[in-house]
């Protein structure tokens, strides 16, 4: 049995994209950044606080997320929302998300054979 | 009142570019107290929530240089190989030529050879710490200020050709060096630091008169034939005109070396005064029997290389 250290650094690896790939859909609709984190952790991505914050901003710097301050509520929070760019940069993503489990499908199927 | 998380935002914010502070400020103090929130809602204490909160965001220099895109390490792996191996190069031989150089100035021009093997080792070492600091300094500041260096790619062209093992390794060529260094150092030694006769006088061993001339030509020698080790260690193994340079540069040693035996001017004429086996004929015998060493070692050292080119050629 492997080391619970290298399985951590594994899946860490294997998680690392998609965490750009699960807040580009989920930021389709609009939200700030810890409300982001507990949808994100909901469906099944946990995200540290200390990558997500950060990662937002990059996004944001890069042109895949627009942002707005919303200061109706209690607290003024930035509000970040996919861009038609983040957009059609996810597109491209998740065709590649497919592709690689085509291709994991089938080479298991192949090597099963 | 100034609470952990207006602590923790101006530690953070300290290391973020003025103009983007304010809007990072506000963003990162609501997300902080939305963390807060939730948890205090679930039943938590306040104050031990927001320690928890801020704890879990971590050192507020790591968060602010993940905000930043900035590095946090001194080289990384785009400049580390260039760095490592210009360091090398340059490490391998500016100290010793530094040390070699302050040296002989120092017993020659400075007329104080006793000081002068401190004095080398001193600069050498003095310029291999210069050299290693200003490098490194170098390639930190490019690697923050993200400049290109435009350096080739590599090629498999740039595959070393020699694939077959080295016939001259890292360990020989050090010990041979360290040698010739302990040689060149005996010389001043004998003269500074002789050993203590009965009555506690000092002599030299060698005759001092032969600073004017034969013992620096002799370390002249000895510090050409570290070059032959450095250049023997770069090509790996023996060539042909290294076996020449080596037959040379041992001629140049052994044949003064002998002469000077030979003729009775080695030896420093005190000291054979002071012992009486010396003056009875024992002057001499030591004179021969070095002479039979010198010879014996100098020819095995010349076959020795031929032998080793001849091997290396095939």
């Amino acid at each position: 049995m492997v080391s619970e250290e290298v399985l951590r650094t594994h899946l860490q690896e294997l998680r690392r994209g998609t965490v750009v790939v699960a807040s580009l859909v989920a930021l389709r609709r609009p939200d700030y950044g810890y409300a982001l984190l507990q949808r994100l952790a909901a469906h099944g991505f946990p995200v540290d606080a200390n990558t997500l914050y950060p990662l937002l901003r990059r996004l944001e710097e890069q042109g895949l997320l627009t942002s707005e301050w919303n200061t109706e509520e209690s607290r003024p929070r930035k509000f970040y929302r996919t861009s038609d760019e983040g957009e059609a940069v996810l597109g491209r993503l998740l065709d590649d998300l497919t592709a690689v489990h085509t291709s994991v499908t089938q080479l298991i199927e192949g090597v099963g054979r | 009142m100034s609470s952990l998380t207006d602590r923790y935002l101006a530690a953070t914010l300290r290391a973020v570019p003025t103009q983007r502070r304010t809007e990072l400020a506000d963003e990162l103090r609501a997300s902080i107290e939305d963390m807060i929130d939730d948890r205090a809602g679930g039943g938590q204490d306040r104050g031990a929530a927001e320690r928890e909160v801020l704890t879990e965001l971590g050192n507020p220099e790591q968060l602010a240089a993940r905000y930043t895109d900035r590095r946090l390490q001194l080289i990384g792996p785009r400049y580390y190989l260039v760095w490592w191996r210009l360091l090398r190069v340059l490490l391998t031989f500016i100290p010793a030529i530094v040390g070699v150089v302050t040296g002989v100035v120092k017993a020659t021009v400075g007329g104080e050879p006793g000081a002068a093997i401190g004095a080398g080792v001193a600069s050498g070492l003095q310029t291999a710490v210069q050299i290693a600091f200003w490098v490194t300094l170098c390639f930190a500041v490019l690697e923050r200020t993200d400049t290109s260096l435009n350096l080739p790619a590599w090629t498999v062209d740039q595959l070393p050709e020699e694939t077959r093992e080295r016939q001259v390794t890292l360990v020989d060529s050090c010990a041979s060096i360290v040698f010739l260094l302990i040689a060149i150092a005996f010389l001043p030694w004998q003269h500074f630091q002789p050993w203590l006769s009965g009555d506690g006088s000092r002599l030299a061993m060698i005759d001092p008169a032969l600073w004017n001339f034969w013992l620096p030509a002799l370390i002249v020698v000895l510090v050409a034939t570290m070059g032959l080790e450095i250049a023997k260690y770069r090509a790996g193994r023996w060539t042909w005109p290294l076996v020449a340079v080596n037959a040379v540069l041992n001629l140049s040693f052994a044949v003064p070396l002998v002469w000077l035996l030979l003729t009775d001017r080695l030896l420093n004429p005190a000291l054979i005064e002071r012992f009486a086996w010396l003056r009875e004929g024992g002057a001499e015998d030591v004179a021969q029997i070095a002479t039979v060493v010198t010879a014996v070692v100098v020819v095995w050292d010349v076959i020795d290389s031929a032998v080793k080119a001849r091997k290396a050629a095939d």
